[in-house]
């Protein structure tokens, strides 16, 4: 081994290198990480009328032990409800269609920016990204005035004789659909462009000198080169879309059943803390998943 | 009294080497890198490390600057162990490939940067700064930023920055790759100059063996982390130690044989090509019947029409190929056996009264001290 | 081979239209003289008027500017580090760690995080504020800007960071004389999207607030669920139109930093 300069133990350890790491990484572990323990905790927790209306894991009465409340009631609470597991499922269901529709007509507008001519593709981009800036709230409430039985679409169809009753979209799924994609075309719109713009154009020219017809070359050569981007799109999009509250909420009906919909109705309503945990963790255990691979995927493009 | 040797202080042993690297190592996991290498720089050498793409020759430099920490060994520089020392507290300096000038700064910032960290004065900077400039013909562009520069005035600012330090030792990586062939042959030389001026050590890293020639006070050959040669750009040329450093540096011809011994007019190789004996004065010793070989250089064969007047080293063959240089003309000859070997012969005749053509029949010859004999 | 095909202008146009109606047709109606959403009465500033005098509205965009600002500029400082942090120190204990907790925040449904940081507030006995929203802003926008500034490091020429030391400079000077300075407009893109994820937040900021900071998304959200009013949209409009000047600002800005660079 290379002689070694003796540095003090101090010195090693309280270098500038580990204080960069640090601060960003205590932060993280104390806001971040240490939430879902304490989620955990509560989640095993019994509600009770008291400020904060759920009981202590730990309680120290007279003897020198303390006491332990823990229970699974909550969990059992859970699975007996089918109402709970039926929302699980739609969420997973309304995820995944959202998803597939937000990815259909973003890579369209995303292939059509990367294909235009180069001037224009800032500007074209910098106007997909500008809703995106204003706030989502706002945008989703602007589809309440449109999509209401006596909204903007209705006057429109039937002023152009297209129906003759009003169509009730407000407070069912078709509502839902619409708010989600609207709201997250953003999300797959960015990473899909980021990759096809970075696409080799050659590529696709090889292959119409190789003789392949231009619908072939879609699906065999442009398809399979961005399915980095596709796949950082459908994550950004599927995951948070399981919990989302407020599309379901303000565009939804009382049938649109979602989980996040719940968790706040459990939080807000029913003030069951540990229903409302309950339900969070077994939301992030059916998200560990596809997390990690969408952290995986992320290091893997970065490096 | 001996006189001190300055004009080649490695002969000297009465002078110190500037930089000792002693049994280096660089291991990246299993692939080791540098292997055990041991290399005496003298002050004021211009010093090249040559070789093949993956040589380990930028890893080595990298090592010296402090970017790569060494497995195992040291370095001294006149004396001092640096091994340890981080690298932005190594009186040595780079300049870089990419040249790495900072966007945001202008010529004369980039180039005062080494001096301010320094805590120089103000007085003394503005100065070193000036003659920096002038010294690379810069002064008109101080104000100007990188993005602006063309590729050979980003050379410059990127030797005036790591100059303007007065640096025990400079390293340079491929200083010369991105620019175009006459720009580098007049920067090569502007380099030397620059380098004799300012009486600073050089130790530059090239894979273009002219460049490496050209510049070098010595050339180290290296492969695989191992040094090969280290030696004069003449000696490598014109003696190098085996088959390899003579195949990497330009052209030659390789002629494989059995050692038949010594006699009058030199060693004896009887040659695969010709199964006739050829010679060369250098003596060797080692076993009669061992395989050794010659290595020829193209302009030392002599190409003739007519028999030569001489005694030994004569090939006969016919012109496969020419190819016309301006100033000479590389023949490569096909010999009866098939073997075709490479002649450079000056264009001294303007007129084509003596002009070789293709399918002529001609005669090759050398002289035995042309020759160089290897043994491996 | 770009052959800007029909297909592609009419996708373009039918999906800016999809984008833009709805912001449109908001704008429009806040100018509306009735209360109706379908029925355009005549042009009236009315509703502008009346959101002035509304002191609800008035203290929760003070809250949610203060919020924004605070816990955007702390996002920033903490994303920068993380984003070197992540592409320029290698390996190091815990970087897995590390790296899953900066990209999930990213995804995680807000109602897990809004509840998560919750709980652990009323654990730690931190009263719920002003304090906790920002605290919980601070949490998922560091993971924005981090991510930002790593993508800008994949681009940035190490050999510049060499030289540097090479030079003379410590490790943390030249953070600060040359890192620094060549990837700003990477963090003042870090800073702005902090900013407007903070001002647009509504789900974190309801678990985490307490009495008396209550956000202008909260308040908004609160107004809808009462129904539709040309008031909300009054509200709307005025956020969408500053946020609008403030990308507009800032990428005029971009692109006169890059004039600069390249000419002077």
């Amino acid at each position: 081994m290379a002689n070694q300069a003796k540095k003090s133990l101090f010195k090693r350890t309280f270098n500038g290198r580990n204080a960069a790491i640090s601060i960003p990484y205590l932060w993280l572990l104390l806001l971040f990480l240490f939430p879902f323990v304490i989620v955990l905790k509560i989640s095993l927790a019994q509600p009770i009328i008291a400020i904060p209306p759920y009981t202590p894991l730990f309680s120290w009465g007279d003897s020198l032990w303390p006491k332990i409340q823990a229970g699974l009631d909550s969990y059992l609470f859970l699975f007996s409800d089918s109402l709970y597991i039926k929302a699980y499922l739609s969420s997973i269901k309304i995820a995944t269609i959202s998803t597939v529709l937000t990815l259909i007509i973003g890579y369209a507008i995303a292939y059509s920016i990367a294909r235009a001519p180069t001037r224009w593709r800032g500007i074209l981009l910098m106007l997909v990204i500008l809703p995106f800036w204003t706030s989502f709230l706002i945008r989703v409430y602007a589809w309440i005035g449109i999509l209401k039985t006596e909204g903007l679409l209705n006057l429109a169809l039937m002023t152009l004789g297209i129906i003759e009753k009003p169509l009730i979209i407000m407070n069912t799924d078709l509502a839902v659909y619409i708010g989600i994609v609207y709201s997250y075309l953003p999300f797959m719109i960015l990473p899909l462009y980021a990759n096809l713009e970075k696409m080799d154009m050659n590529l696709l020219e090889a292959a119409a000198d190789l003789g392949c017809r231009p619908f072939k070359t879609f699906w065999t050569v442009t398809i399979p080169l961005s399915l980095p981007g596709i796949l950082a799109g459908c994550f950004l999009v599927f995951i948070p879309v399981i919990g989302e509250f407020v599309i379901p909420d303000l565009l939804g009906g009382t049938k649109t059943l979602m989980i996040g919909k719940v968790l706040w109705g459990e939080f807000f309503y029913n003030r069951d803390w540990p229903v409302a945990s309950a339900v969070a963790i077994i939301m992030l255990l059916l998200l560990v998943v596809p997390i990690i691979l969408y952290q995986k995927s992320q290091e893997k493009a970065i490096s | 009294m001996t006189e001190t040797n300055t004009t080649e202080p490695w002969l000297d042993s009465s002078q110190k080497p500037y930089i000792q690297i002693e049994n280096v190592t660089k291991k990246f996991g299993d692939f080791t890198a540098i292997d055990n290498l041991s290399l005496d720089i003298y002050k004021n050498e211009f010093f090249s490390l040559l070789g093949p793409s993956g040589c380990g020759k930028t890893t080595l430099l990298r090592m010296l600057a402090g970017f790569e920490r060494f497995t195992e060994g040291r370095v001294l520089v006149d004396g001092e162990d640096i091994s340890e020392i981080p690298p932005h507290l190594r009186p040595i300096n780079m300049m870089f490939q990419s040249y790495a000038l900072f966007p945001h700064l202008t010529v004369e910032k980039n180039i005062a940067f080494g001096l301010k960290q320094d805590k120089l004065p103000d007085n003394i900077i503005n100065q070193r700064v000036e003659e920096m400039l002038q010294l690379v013909e810069l002064t008109d562009f101080a104000k100007r930023k990188p993005g602006q520069l063309s590729g050979g005035q980003s050379q410059r600012v990127a030797l005036a920055r790591s100059l303007a330090k007065q640096p025990k030792l400079l390293l340079l990586d491929e200083p010369l790759g991105a620019l175009d062939k006459r720009l580098r042959e007049q920067t090569q030389f502007e380099l030397m100059d620059i380098q004799e001026k300012l009486e600073v050590t050089f130790v530059i890293v090239t894979h273009d063996q002219e460049e490496a020639m050209t510049v070098s006070s010595r050339i180290g050959v290296m492969d695989s982390g191992k040094l090969i040669q280290v030696a004069t750009p003449t000696q490598i040329y014109e003696a190098p130690i085996n088959r390899e450093v003579a195949d990497f540096i330009g052209d030659v011809n390789i002629f494989k044989g059995i050692y038949k011994g010594q006699d009058a007019k030199g060693t004896q190789l009887l040659s695969e090509d010709s199964k006739s004996i050829i010679y060369a004065t250098q003596k060797v010793d080692v076993p009669v019947g061992n395989r050794i070989w010659f290595a020829l250089r193209p302009e030392k064969l002599e190409i003739t029409r007519k028999l030569p007047e001489v005694d030994c080293n004569i090939l006969k063959g016919k012109i496969e190929d020419i190819g016309y240089g301006g100033s000479f003309s590389t023949y490569h000859v096909k010999l009866e056996n098939g073997r075709q070997l490479t002649a450079i012969r000056a264009n001294r005749e303007r007129t084509a009264e003596h002009h070789l053509t293709w399918g002529d029949e001609v005669y090759l010859h050398w002289s035995p001290d042309s020759a160089v004999v290897l043994l491996s | 081979m770009t052959r800007f095909s029909k297909f592609n202008v009419s996708a373009i146009i039918l999906g800016f239209t999809f984008l833009y109606l709805p912001i449109i047709l908001l704008i429009l109606f806040s100018f509306n003289e009735s209360r109706l959403v379908t029925v355009w009465a005549g042009f009236s500033t009315k509703w502008y008027v009346e959101l002035m005098q509304n002191q609800g509205i008035k203290d929760a965009a003070w809250v949610t500017f203060k919020v924004a600002f605070i816990s955007s500029s702390v996002a920033t400082f903490l994303g920068t580090i993380a984003g070197l942090v992540m592409t320029r120190f290698g390996k190091f204990r815990g970087r897995t760690l590390f790296s899953g907790m900066i990209y999930a925040p990213m995804v995680m449904p807000e109602v897990i995080l809004g509840l998560s940081t919750l709980l652990t507030f009323i654990t730690l006995a931190i009263d719920r504020g002003v304090l906790t929203v920002t605290l919980a802003h601070i949490t998922f926008s560091m993971c924005y800007v981090s991510v930002i500034i790593q993508s800008r490091m994949t681009s940035y020429d190490d050999s510049i960071t060499e030289a540097a030391l090479d030079l003379g400079c410590t490790p943390f000077r030249t953070f600060l004389l040359i890192t620094l300075p060549i990837i700003l407009p990477a963090v003042i893109s870090g800073w702005l999207l902090s900013f407007t994820m903070s001002l647009d937040d509504l789900v974190i900021a309801s678990f985490t607030s307490g009495p008396g900071s209550t956000t202008l998304p909260m308040k908004i959200y609160s107004m809808v669920r009462l129904g539709v009013t040309p008031e909300i949209n009054a509200v709307s409009t005025i956020l969408v139109g500053l946020v609008t000047v403030g990308v507009i600002t800032a990428s005029l800005i971009g692109k006169k930093q890059k004039q600069q660079l390249a000419q002077n």
